[in-house]
C-alpha cells in the first residue's frame, strides 16, 4: 500500500493507435485515476490540455503530424502551454540508447520502451511523482533537468552552448 | 571564450503532483497492480482483433507504399510496422513484435534517398501474416525462428552491404 490518492489524478493520453491508448487507459483506470482524456495526435493533444490542464501525460513518439518528441518541445516552449511543468511520460517502440538520450535531451520526464505493462507503468507515474526534477533555462533549451544527480551545486556557465559554438566554428 | 558563455537558470518548481496525490510511503501500490493484471486479463480476449486490425493496417499501407513509394507512404508504413513491434508482444504475439522490429530497423536505418526494397518489405509482410494467421504465439517455434532469423540477416545485409561474405 503506497497511500498515493490516484482518483485525483487527471491523465492525458496520446497516442495514434486506438487499440493501445485502450490498454493504456485499462491500467491507468484500474490503479483508480477517473480522469482520464484522450488525444490521436500530438495535434489534438495540444488542443486537449489547453482545455483539460493534465497533471500527467502518457504520450507515444511515433505519430502522423506532430510527434511526442514535438508535443513535449510545445510544452515546454510555447507561451499558450498551460502547464510547461507537466510530466511528460513517453511510451514508444524505440529501444536504442540514441533514442532515449534524444527523448531525454527534448525534456521527456520519464520512458517507457513497450511492449507495455502494469509494472512499468506504475513505476513510471511514481517515478514522476516521487522523483521531481529541477527544470533549467538555456538559450537552446527549458524542461526538466537532464542530469539526475548531481546537479544542485552546478551555477555555472552554459557548457554545451560553448562547446556547440567552438564546434560551428 | 568567457565571452561566448551564456547564463543557465536552474530552479525547482513545487511539486505539485505529489502535493495532489500524497503517498508518503513512495513504493509502488500491490492493490493496484493487481487490479491492473486483473483488467488486462479481461481485455485479453480482444487482443486477437487488435492484432488482426494491426496487421491489416499494415498490409494496406505496404500496398499504398508498392503503388506510391513517396514520403507519406514511407512514413505510414514506418509507423505500422513501429506500432506492431511495440505492440504485438503485448498481445501475446512476440514473434510478430520481433519481426516488425526487423522491418522498423529496415525502414528507419536505409538512408530516405534510397527506395525501400519492396521484395524484402514483402518478406517481413507476408511472415507477419503466417505468424498471425497460425497463431504461433511460442517464441520457440523452430519454422517462425527460421524465419525470422533470414529477416535479420537480409536487413543486416540491406543496410551494410559491405558486410556480406
Amino acid at each position: 500500500m503506497s497511500g498515493y490518492r490516484f482518483d485525483r489524478l487527471k491523465v492525458l493520453v496520446v497516442d495514434d493507435n486506438a487499440h493501445m491508448r485502450k490498454l493504456v487507459v485499462t491500467i491507468l483506470q484500474a490503479f483508480g485515476v477517473s480522469q482520464i482524456h484522450e488525444a490521436d495526435s500530438g495535434n489534438r493533444a495540444w488542443t486537449v490540455l489547453r482545455v483539460s490542464n493534465p497533471d500527467v501525460i502518457v504520450a507515444d513518439w511515433v505519430m502522423e503530424g506532430m510527434s511526442g518528441i514535438e508535443l513535449v518541445q510545445k510544452i515546454h516552449t510555447d507561451p499558450s502551454t498551460p502547464n510547461p511543468f507537466v510530466p511528460v511520460i513517453m511510451l514508444t517502440g524505440h529501444t536504442h540508447i540514441d533514442h532515449v538520450r534524444q527523448a531525454r535531451d527534448a525534456g521527456v520526464n520519464e520512458f517507457i520502451a513497450k511492449p507495455v505493462s502494469v509494472k512499468t507503468m506504475m513505476s513510471q507515474l511514481v517515478a514522476v511523482i516521487e522523483h521531481h526534477r529541477p527544470y533549467v533555462r538555456t538559450s537552446a533549451y527549458f524542461g526538466p533537468c537532464r542530469h539526475r544527480r548531481g546537479v544542485d551545486e552546478y551555477r555555472g556557465p552554459e557548457r554545451r552552448a560553448d562547446t556547440k559554438q567552438q564546434a560551428a566554428e | 571564450m568567457a565571452g561566448r558563455q551564456q547564463p543557465i537558470e536552474l530552479f525547482m518548481p513545487p511539486n505539485m503532483l505529489k502535493a495532489k496525490v500524497g503517498g508518503g510511503l513512495g513504493g509502488i501500490d500491490m492493490a493496484a497492480m493487481k487490479r491492473a493484471e486483473g483488467a488486462l486479463d479481461t481485455r485479453k480476449s480482444e487482443f486477437a482483433d487488435w492484432i488482426a486490425s494491426d496487421v491489416k493496417t499494415l498490409i494496406d499501407v505496404r500496398a499504398r507504399y508498392a503503388k506510391t513509394p513517396d514520403a507519406p507512404s514511407r512514413d505510414a508504413l514506418m509507423r505500422a510496422a513501429h506500432d506492431i513491434k511495440g505492440q504485438a508482444a503485448t498481445f501475446n504475439f512476440p514473434l510478430i513484435a520481433r519481426v516488425a522490429g526487423s522491418l522498423s530497423r529496415l525502414i528507419g536505418d536505409l538512408p530516405a534517398s534510397q527506395a525501400l526494397p519492396l521484395g524484402l518489405v514483402d518478406g517481413h509482410v507476408n511472415a507477419i501474416q503466417v505468424i498471425h494467421r497460425q497463431g504461433i504465439q511460442d517464441t520457440n517455434d523452430k519454422m517462425a525462428q527460421t524465419l525470422c532469423a533470414e529477416l535479420d540477416a537480409r536487413v543486416e545485409e540491406t543496410l551494410n552491404p559491405k558486410k556480406k561474405s
